[in-house]
């Protein structure tokens, strides 16, 4: 069935709510377990949202599963990956060469201090491991298992959003990143524990600074207003709230060999703490013990609604769309951080939930997501199937690799260096949210990008022609490339305007087409294909999933 | 009929005219709508352009223009750095500043008087950091809780005034072209609008796009995605029309000056030369130079007059000096000018690795044959037991430079300025009258002299009593630290002409070293105090 006319056909109950101008009907406001068509269309959708691109293997595999067995394979699949290796050789200052002495090509430096080389050259390898390990992420997220693993690792880099341009130092950078990685699918509560005295964010936001003598309520702020609770209309916690989690959270130290944190006591303030009518009018007892306060003000924050709320309302804009109605917020948020909270911050009850509904499912939900410069680089490379070497491979990898970071850092998305603490804005910021991605810079790059792929022959295209049912046709050909590659779908007419620019030489006569691909003429088919995807991929429809 | 033209010289009777602001349809009636009354005072009928020059990473500005007043003590806070007092390049008509050695083609253009500097421009707390004292440029709101600072340009906000409706509705018959062009990888902040970027960012001006963009329908029956969809396509089709117009621009004028080789803000240059030549109304460019950030070997061991720094002062002076030529040549230098920036300056004292840390106040230069030649301001206070600490306080705020062009060169008026620049900054004397603002008597405050700023005793403890003078009019005195923080402001109000004395009593300080900075209208004077322990 072809999927207009499934949406055509779709014949269910619409509710309408007015907002920002735009009239969004919600045909599934709820969290009711999707029970529909299980097609293409829908796996497609998934796999967009869920992964870096829909690869043809992935959705058909997807396919042969039932839509709960998808997205629990999608979620359970986990992976704990190799670390970052020294792919850098002798590095130059003034003329001299200095070799890095910790640790020999093809090694990991994730547990080496970089103090057995020269001091002039210190810098210079922490300056490569930085790259080294950027192009190891970019390996995991190209080479990444059937799962929302890597997708959910960078959410998390956009929520704690660590810069380098402040946290300068690799091991810190790895140590951050290993636990966003390690809890991705784990438990929010406990990732916001470790966060918050995990080395990176205690330099990021100035914890390691924070003392009795000196309370400083940048993190404790931030804990509040981007890492937990938020500022949502019902989010009422107060300024005395932040002075009081800055009092609890002081003294928490920084010790660089080994790389860990411990409490200093003689900077811990000791004295009780107490917090507003939002958080119940807790009191936190002051304590020597590294734990104890640490563990109650994660407990306090945790108990109210809000938390559980929050993360959510962050999550279904990372997944679904960015535009929260009251009936979503209503429908959708608060019965998924029930959820949550239920589990007790357990992250794969509540996206599991969310993933099964109808509302996610939604035809209102589909194709209004504009990809990120990851999802449009990765996704590309992904579902046209090149091949890439393994995220271990430091030699011939890690250049690949490190060109694909730059080339999402040319169109603004920089990994280790989101914009601000928030985040990258078009996840928050009104009221352009996704659209902020796309500019008249961002977008001639996304076009250069591709029109390049193909120009230098990096794309299997006959191969992804050879995904339609029946490529000699031309009319079935353009239907299954397109339902493969875009999202939102070409009218009849638009799909006999290409086809019969591209294939059929501007005639209607299908047949030079048929004859081309069954004669395996290389040059017309090949030359046709290139204009083909080229015209496809610069189609603003491309940019949507 | 040109609208702008039309508000502007409309008589004041009540006329009903249809007009398309934001995208809807209102009616004027003279002077007698807020609105119309408004644009007519935020509109201006004017063909300039202002080219901003970055100089990222932080200039080292006692090393661009080298006080010659002070410079033993300049001398003796960066012996490893100094540039030798024999070596610095003369400016006519004063002793007290010098430029650079490699600025030869500046000190010509300083000489012809196409040249203004002034000294020490910062702000009141300086931030250290590339990237929040970047924020601060560009935004020019310089409070340091990102959620009070504003998220728009002041460059952006200029233009969203004077274009209301960009982009949607443009481009018209009366603004064709983008309203900005940056030559860069990124749009930046110093552009941005309430909602959308008001600049087009392009690295290659003969860039074609190829957007296929052929369907205007929307087969799929969902809002949101036809949302996205049509912002897409909207991007897709500005994009394309306005990079047609830039290449066309470009293809129809050539460069007439030589510039040097070699030479990456020259190459930017150029395109600007040849774009504004080619017929585009843009008012804004900018352009940049990356490098700045020396801590380390900013000179050579063997000549300070060498090095990474001086090869940064050859390219940027030789970059505009050929500009200023190109345009001379091109009979477009009543149209043009521009001005330096960068996020900081750099420490006084330099470090033992012949480089210098993140600073706060630095001199900026401003281009173009309408620049007020001659150097505003004096050279900074430099300590004579210099400690790594000391700052150069700030005599002029980064956003009364702001605000002058504005008013000055654009040609912007009041309310609309104040809301532009977010609040009132003071008037600078910069550029000789296109728009018909009086010049200033106090012209490159050399009469800040005369002023009277004194405090005694010096050093203080509890106790003291600062003398001041003043023209009349708005007059303020803040108290710097001397890391270039504003600590206290002592007095800010309207006074008649004459003389005054405030009396300081437990002001709560830490000791140390403090400048006091005086402003009466144009006027600065900076004095350095101490305060002792008790």
């Amino acid at each position: 069935m072809d999927r207009r006319d499934f949406f055509k056909t779709a014949n269910r109950t619409v509710r309408s709510k007015k907002n920002n101008g735009v009239s969004r009907k919600q045909l599934f406001a709820g969290l009711n377990p999707y029970s529909g068509t299980w097609t293409v269309n829908e796996v497609t959708h998934l796999l967009k949202r869920t992964m870096f691109g829909a690869k043809k293997a992935d959705v058909d595999y997807f396919l042969g599963l039932s839509p709960d067995a998808a997205i629990d394979e999608l979620l359970n699949t986990s992976f704990t990956p190799a670390p970052p290796l020294r792919d850098y050789g002798l590095l130059e200052d003034e003329g001299v060469f200095y070799d890095d002495l910790g640790v020999v090509i093809g090694q990991t430096w994730v547990n080496d201090p970089n103090i057995a080389s020269d001091p002039v050259i210190r810098g210079s390898i922490n300056g490569r491991r930085v790259e080294s390990l950027k192009k190891w992420w970019t390996g995991l997220i190209l080479n990444q298992q059937r799962s929302i693993q890597e997708k959910m690792v960078l959410f998390w880099h956009h929520h704690f959003s660590i810069q380098e341009s402040e946290v300068s130092d690799a091991a810190m950078l790895y140590r951050h990143h290993n636990l966003l990685r390690t809890n991705a699918m784990g438990n929010f509560k406990t990732l916001v524990r470790e966060v918050t005295i995990d080395p990176a964010m205690l330099i990021h936001l100035n914890g390691y600074l924070n003392s009795k003598q000196a309370p400083d309520e940048n993190y404790a702020r931030e804990l509040q207003e981007l890492f937990s609770v938020g500022r949502g209309n019902d989010s009422l916690y107060t300024e005395d709230d932040v002075i009081a989690a800055a009092r609890v959270l002081t003294g928490w130290r920084i010790t660089d060999i080994p790389l860990g944190v411990y409490l200093d006591t003689s900077a811990h303030d000791t004295t009780n703490k107490t917090f507003s009518a939002f958080y119940n009018n807790t009191s936190i007892s002051g304590s020597t013990n590294p734990d104890q306060e640490l563990d109650a003000l994660m407990t306090m924050i945790f108990n109210t609604d809000e938390a559980a709320r929050f993360i959510c309302r962050k999550l279904y804009k990372w997944f679904v769309y960015y535009d929260i109605t009251d009936t979503v917020e209503a429908e959708v948020i608060v019965p998924m951080a029930t959820v949550l909270k239920n589990n007790n911050y357990d992250i794969k009850p509540a996206l599991s939930v969310l993933f099964k509904s109808e509302h996610f499912f939604d035809v209102l939900n589909q194709a209004c997501y504009i990809k990120t410069p990851f999802d449009m680089i990765v996704g590309t490379l992904r579902e046209f199937n090149v091949s890439y070497p393994v995220y271990t491979d430091y030699t011939t990898g890690y250049p690949f690799f490190q060109q694909i970071y730059r080339q999402a850092a040319e169109m603004q998305q920089q990994l280790f260096q989101p914009p601000d603490v928030s985040g990258w804005p078009s996840y928050y910021q009104e009221p352009m949210h996704y659209e902020l991605w796309v500019n008249s810079n961002s977008l001639p790059k996304r076009a250069d990008y591709t029109d390049a792929l193909v120009n230098d022959g990096v794309l299997d295209l006959r191969g992804f022609a050879n995904y339609s049912a029946n490529p000699a046709d031309p009319n079935r050909l353009i239907t299954d490339i397109t339902a493969l590659l875009l999202r939102y779908p070409l009218s009849t007419a638009s799909k006999t305007y290409v086809k019969t620019r591209f294939l059929t030489n501007n005639t209607a006569d299908d047949t030079i087409w048929t004859n081309a691909w069954n004669s395996n003429n290389n040059t017309v088919i090949n030359a046709s294909l290139r204009e083909l995807f080229k015209f496809l991929m610069n189609l603003p429809e491309f940019h949507l999933c | 009929m040109n609208r702008r033209h039309f508000l502007r010289n409309s008589v004041p009777l009540a006329v009903t005219m249809p007009a398309l602001v934001n995208g809807f349809t209102f009616t004027t009636n003279g002077a007698e709508s807020p609105l119309a009354r408004l644009l007519e005072q935020t509109f201006t009928d004017t063909d300039h352009v202002f080219v901003l020059v970055q100089l990222s990473g932080g200039n080292d500005g006692l090393n661009m223009i080298i006080p010659l007043d002070v410079y033993g003590n300049y001398y003796n806070a960066r012996t490893n750095v100094a540039i030798p007092q024999s070596q610095v390049l003369r400016l006519d008509g004063t002793d007290k500043s010098g430029l650079h050695p490699a600025m030869t083609a500046m000190q010509n253009m300083f000489n012809e008087g196409k040249i203004s500097i002034v000294q020490s421009v910062g702000y009141d707390n300086p931030n250290f950091s590339h990237f929040r004292a970047t924020d601060f440029w560009n935004t020019a709101d310089t409070r340091n809780n990102r959620r009070e600072r504003v998220k728009t340009g002041w460059m952006g906000r200029y233009l969203q005034t004077e274009y209301p409706g960009y982009p949607d509705a443009f481009p018209t018959t009366s603004m064709p072209d983008p309203l900005a062009i940056q030559i860069s990888n990124f749009p930046t902040q110093m552009v941005q609008g309430d909602i959308y970027s008001m600049g087009l960012s392009i690295t290659n001006p003969e860039k074609i796009y190829t957007f296929a963009n052929p369907f205007s329908d929307y087969p799929l029956n969902s809002a949101p995605a036809n949302k996205e969809l049509k912002f897409l396509r909207v991007v897709s089709e500005k994009t394309k029309i306005y990079s047609d117009i830039i290449r066309a621009a470009y293809q129809r004028a050539a460069t007439m000056a030589t510039y040097p080789t070699e030479n990456g803000l020259a190459e930017q240059l150029k395109i600007v030369a040849r774009l504004i030549k080619g017929g585009l109304k843009t008012r804004v460019y900018t352009v940049s130079m990356g490098g700045f950030d020396t801590h380390k070997k900013q000179v050579n061991a063997s000549d300070t007059t060498t090095g990474t720094h001086a090869k940064l002062m050859k390219d940027l002076s030789g970059a505009i000096s050929a500009f200023q030529d190109d345009l001379e040549l091109m009979g477009l230098e009543e149209r043009v000018m521009g001005m330096t920036y960068s996020e900081f300056g750099r420490r006084i004292k330099s470090n033992a690795s012949r480089g210098t840390d993140h600073g706060a106040a630095a001199p900026l230069i401003l281009f173009g044959k309408n620049a007020k030649k001659g150097i505003l301001g004096t050279s900074p206070e430099i300590p004579s037991d210099i400690q790594v600490v000391n700052n150069i306080p700030f005599q002029y705020d980064f956003r009364s430079i702001y605000a002058s062009v504005m008013e000055q060169w654009f040609c912007v008026k009041q309310p609309a300025l104040d809301t532009i620049m977010l609040r009132n900054f003071q008037s600078l004397p910069l550029i000789t009258g296109p728009c018909g603002v009086a010049d200033d008597p106090d012209d490159t405050n050399n009469n800040a002299e005369k002023l009277i700023l004194k405090m005694w005793p010096s050093p203080y403890t509890i106790n003291a009593t600062v003398q001041f003078s003043t023209t009349g009019g708005h007059t303020m005195i803040q108290q710097i630290d001397s890391l270039g923080r504003v600590v206290k402001v002592l007095t800010s109000q309207d006074y008649a002409a004459g003389t005054y004395n405030i009396d300081i009593y437990n002001d709560g300080l830490a000791a140390g070293v403090y400048f006091l900075r005086l402003q009466n209208k144009s006027l600065q004077k900076v004095i350095s105090v101490m305060k002792m322990a008790e």
